[in-house]
């Protein structure tokens, strides 16, 4: 195997483990963050975003070149794009069901917790039907603008 | 309240923010975890969406990734007093234990459209609470932002309908 795939099961082993460590595989604080009660997660994700703001202002400074692939290291953001409004509200709603996000529905299936193992299928099929709607989506496209050409 | 072990949240949020500026540095890439659902889709689709673009030529880093959350997890657990308690269950708590059907089909179907919605929601919106909230914030970038509430915003609405549906709301 590649150094660089053992590179990145060590990378995710250790995401998951701080995943863990903060109390985001332990269902009760998923309540806790929804139901305004315990804003344990709150903390996490706001002082997280807060040290990656820090650090993120430091290396655009420093501009190192990353180490595995010596290039500038990237800084663009994800891009607008139709149904982030919309996607990100059904995201949420199922965080809110499941107690549960893709990161945290794999580390703790690692701690024994099954539960989210029907989570972790219900993205996959989410995932899936959202592929097959784009390819439905190009296929009519195309069958569109060859009716127009012909 | 869990069998693992959790640090304050303040030093849990500067350790993946540790995390997320370790990745960057060591390897080039983002903080993103709901991609990788797609290169699993990849590994069974043979044309279409999941075999182009950024799914295109096999195998990505992401796949490795995902294969490496699962043992992170495991590890936690048995570096915790109770490591010697690890075994599969189904249980989820006091809170989501008492407001989620108790049989198992019927958590299995909740829990499944759940899942379907983080899925088809983190395509549609172009990434997750790690893609979006956690790096899309450190990098200052608006559509997070945007992004971001709109995960709190369901995430809000679900569990408080689903709560005050049990009645203990």
């Amino acid at each position: 195997m590649r150094i660089r795939n053992i590179v990145f099961i060590g990378l995710g082993a250790l995401f998951g483990f701080l995943l863990s460590r903060s109390g985001a595989t332990t269902f009760d604080y998923y309540a806790g963050l929804f139901l305004l009660k315990d804003l344990q997660l709150l903390w996490v994700i706001g002082v997280a975003v807060v040290t990656g703001l820090v650090g993120v202002a430091l290396l655009q400074w420093l501009a190192p070149n990353s180490l595995m692939q010596g290039a500038p290291l990237p800084f663009a953001g994800k891009p607008w794009k139709k149904g982030l409004v919309l996607g990100s509200l059904l995201f949420g709603l199922g965080w809110g069901l499941s107690a549960a996000c893709p990161g945290t529905a794999l580390a703790m299936l690692g701690e024994g917790k099954l539960a989210p193992l029907f989570t972790v299928v219900g993205i996959l099929l989410g995932t899936w039907f959202y592929g097959w709607q784009q390819d439905r989506a190009a296929r009519s496209n195309l069958a569109k603008s060859e009716s127009t050409q012909g | 309240m869990s069998p693992v072990t959790v640090w304050a949240g303040w030093i849990g949020g500067v350790a993946i923010g540790a995390y997320l500026l370790l990745q960057l540095v060591l390897t080039g890439r983002h903080l993103g975890t709901s991609t990788s659902f797609g290169d699993v889709c990849g590994l069974v689709a043979r044309r279409g969406f999941f075999t182009r673009g950024k799914f295109e030529g096999g195998p990505s880093w992401r796949l490795f990734f995902f294969v490496g959350l699962p043992l992170g997890g495991l590890l936690a657990f048995l570096t915790s007093p109770d490591a010697g308690a690890w075994t599969p269950h189904f249980e989820m708590g006091a809170l989501y234990g008492a407001v989620l059907p108790r049989a198992l089909w019927a958590k299995a179907l909740v829990l499944g459209l759940g899942g379907v919605l983080i899925g088809y929601g983190a395509r549609l919106a172009g990434g997750c609470t790690s893609g979006h909230t956690i790096m899309g914030l450190s990098l200052r970038n608006l559509p997070s932002l945007a992004a971001s509430i709109g995960f709190f915003a369901g995430g809000l609405l679900a569990a408080n309908l689903l709560f005050a549906l049990a009645g203990l709301g």
